[in-house]
């Protein structure tokens, strides 16, 4: 089923950019301004909502004339690229997660997608979702980070993950009694644990990855 | 595809000497004309990759170059700009990548990497030292005759050699140098396990483009290489990186974790690299060594994870099933194919009996090359994405761990079974056991490229 993997919803938006030869600089250079100092991980406003795994923006120019013998063919318009993969279940969840991104960021998609043709304001939320199905188009292959774990679970996993195995680490060769009362404090500490934030959960490492070394 | 030219590739690329003693020269070239003078009465010395057919020589000379140091041949400008990214950036700007960081930064090196002047390495090995001195006078003669470059620094390694006969011990005490690949027209005694797995279960040579420029590789494509072709093929590029090795700090871990692991210490060791330290694969003799399997050409590298998938018999994370997953990652190892690399070397410094007292800051390592068309796609990935991060082999974070740059933390599981004499363990706060002192890469170029460099004639139209 296309744009549903589990209780996973892949999002495709293509949003048409606005064309104005008296806009300095033009439209879609603006948004490539704003996306470029847009914050990442922890920091970016899709961790403020939960319920995003991963996102992308991207500002197609136009189809690569690649020489001959392929045709030189142009769009007729540039767009914006919105991928991105949530936690929601058909029409209904993915409302509920576009109404999400309106209370929780208004002022970057704003600032983003008012250089969109048609962009009625996220301060109109029924506008506003309606506006992103208008521009969504179907998602038949998308990136599996994780199948059917929402943020939440995913997040829990990974801080779990993380103290069990610590835990193991430092417990090695203890004496049983001590071993399961040692155990028991500590699943209730973990349990009491709040959630980790989004995006905070990365590896912290300082190796340089990316580009045609991964 | 047809046999290859041996007579123009450098006998150190097709093949390992297995002459014990080893000094490796580092030149700085001055002068373009007096540096082609070097090449050119040099090239006669140079050992090709003929066949031995009357008995091993006495010593073996080879030599390669950074990119500084074509460029101080004057190579024209088109020529320079057209070799690989990371070979013309060199190892040193190549430390956020291959993770060579905090201990391991450039700025801990030894001075002779720090400074950036070397322009080649000249390699000999010898049969004895005798033969290695001997070797090395001669070459020092030629280059104060012809002045055509100042020997920088040197660097002295040899195997260990134990009631006289040679061994492949490195410092920690492994047997060292089992299974280097094959490929395709490169005639040497093939064993199982040393090619690439066929979906039949076979094992076959690698395609001769991952190992020399010039021929296609297992994508069916040419590696990126310099122009003109002639000045590529036959050629390859090296990574040369001096380990150092921290002996004290590796045996107090050893003995401290040995202490608490069911197996107990040497099956500790061995869980560290997939192989008990006489060089038996855990895979076949997960219960101890087997001299006979160590000395069976047809078995020391004839084995799959297939059936490990679990890891409790050769650890997930193990050194050896890391840097040459075989088929642990699926699709019959169709994945590895391109990222495997040739390894030359040898140890360097005094070797420590269990008995003796050792320090880490004794002068003892390995010195590590790696050969390889690529240096990004083989050497800088095997290093980045295998040795330094656990994402492929399912390990999360955690690094290789006998090389990987700990710092201190990180963890290597020992996946383990409900038996008392395999259990799973867990090896966390773990200090740097090896530390890289320096090094940089080459191209190794083959014997018509040597020539065209010496008599000026590289022209990339």
């Amino acid at each position: 089923m296309p744009n549903q993997n589990g209780s996973v919803y892949g999002l495709t938006i293509l949003s048409p950019i606005l064309v104005d030869e008296k806009v300095v600089p033009s439209h879609d250079l603006q948004i490539r301004q704003y996306l470029a100092t847009l914050p990442t991980g922890a920091g970016s406003p899709f961790a403020k909502s939960l319920g995003t795994h991963l996102c992308r923006l991207v500002v197609m120019d136009d189809v690569v004339y690649v020489g001959a013998p392929s045709i030189e063919e142009h769009l007729e318009s540039k767009y914006l690229i919105f991928e991105c993969n949530l936690d929601a279940t058909g029409e209904e969840g993915l409302e509920s997660y576009l109404r999400g991104l309106a209370e929780n960021m208004p002022d970057q998609l704003d600032a983003i997608w008012s250089h969109c043709v048609g962009y009625p304001g996220a301060a109109n939320v029924s506008g506003f979702i309606q506006y992103m199905k208008a521009c969504q188009i179907e998602t038949t292959f998308f990136f599996a980070a994780v199948n059917n774990k929402s943020v939440t679970e995913s997040l829990r996993a990974l801080q779990t993950q993380q103290a069990v195995a610590d835990f193991i680490a430092s417990h090695q060769g203890v004496e049983a009694s001590r071993l399961q009362a040692e155990f028991v404090e500590f699943a209730a500490k973990l349990k009491a644990e709040p959630l980790p934030k989004p995006g905070s959960m990365g590896p912290k490492r300082d190796l340089k990855m990316g580009g045609r070394n991964e | 595809m047809s046999k290859l030219n041996e007579t123009d590739i450098q006998g150190f690329v097709l093949r390992g000497y297995n002459l014990l003693f080893a000094r490796y020269f580092f030149l700085h070239f001055e002068d373009a004309a007096r540096a082609r003078r070097l090449i050119e009465r040099l090239l006669p010395s140079i050992t090709t990759g003929q066949r031995w057919d009357s008995g091993k020589p006495q010593s073996t000379v080879n030599i390669a170059f950074t990119h500084r140091g074509l460029a101080a041949f004057e190579l024209p400008a088109a020529t320079m700009i057209s070799f690989p990214v990371e070979f013309q950036q060199g190892m040193r700007a190549r430390a956020s990548i291959l993770g060579d960081t905090g201990r391991n930064a450039p700025e801990h090196w030894d001075e002779l990497w720090r400074e950036g002047r070397v322009h080649a390495w000249l390699g000999v090995n010898g049969l004895t030292p005798a033969a290695l001195d001997a070797r090395s006078a001669e070459l020092r003669k030629l280059i104060d005759e012809t002045q055509g470059a100042i020997v920088l620094d040197w660097q002295d390694a040899a195997g260990q050699i134990v009631d006289g006969r040679a061994t492949a011990k490195e410092h920690f005490g492994y047997t060292d140098g089992f299974g280097n690949p094959d490929y395709l027209g490169v005639e040497r005694s093939s064993q199982p396990g040393q090619g690439k797995l066929m979906p039949d279960g076979s094992w076959a040579p690698l395609a001769t483009g991952e190992l020399l420029l010039g021929y296609a590789d297992e994508a069916g494509e040419l590696p990126v290489a310099p122009i003109p072709h002639i000045l590529a093929s036959n050629g390859t590029f090296m990574a040369y990186r001096k380990l150092h090795q921290n002996l004290a700090t590796f045996r107090n871990y050893l003995d401290e974790k040995g202490n608490l692991y069911g197996g107990g210490k040497e099956k500790l060791a061995a869980k560290f690299v997939g192989r008990w330290r006489d060089g038996t694969p855990l895979e076949l003799s997960p219960d101890g060594e087997n001299s006979a399997v160590v000395k069976d050409p047809n078995r020391n590298t004839n084995f799959t994870y297939g059936t490990d998938a679990e890891g409790t018999r050769c650890p997930i994370g193990a050194h050896m099933r890391r840097v040459h997953p075989r088929d642990a990652f699926g699709f019959n190892g169709k994945l590895i194919d391109r990222r495997r690399i040739t390894r030359r070397g040898l140890p360097y410094g005094p070797f420590a009996s269990e008995e003796e007292e050792v320090s880490d800051s004794d002068d003892r390592g390995i010195v590590f090359m790696a050969l390889n068309a690529s240096l990004s796609r083989q050497f800088e990935f095997v290093q980045q994405q295998w040795i330094e991060y656990g994402n492929d082999a399912h390990q999360g974070n955690d690094k290789d761990m006998l090389l990987g740059n700990h710092g201190g933390s990180g963890k290597f599981v020992v996946q383990g079974d409900r038996s008392a004499a395999n259990p799973p363990f867990v090896c966390s706060k773990l200090p740097n056991f090896v530390e890289l002192r320096g090094g940089d890469y080459f191209f190794l170029p083959s014997i018509t490229a040597l020539e065209m460099i010496a008599m000026k004639l590289v022209d990339p139209r």
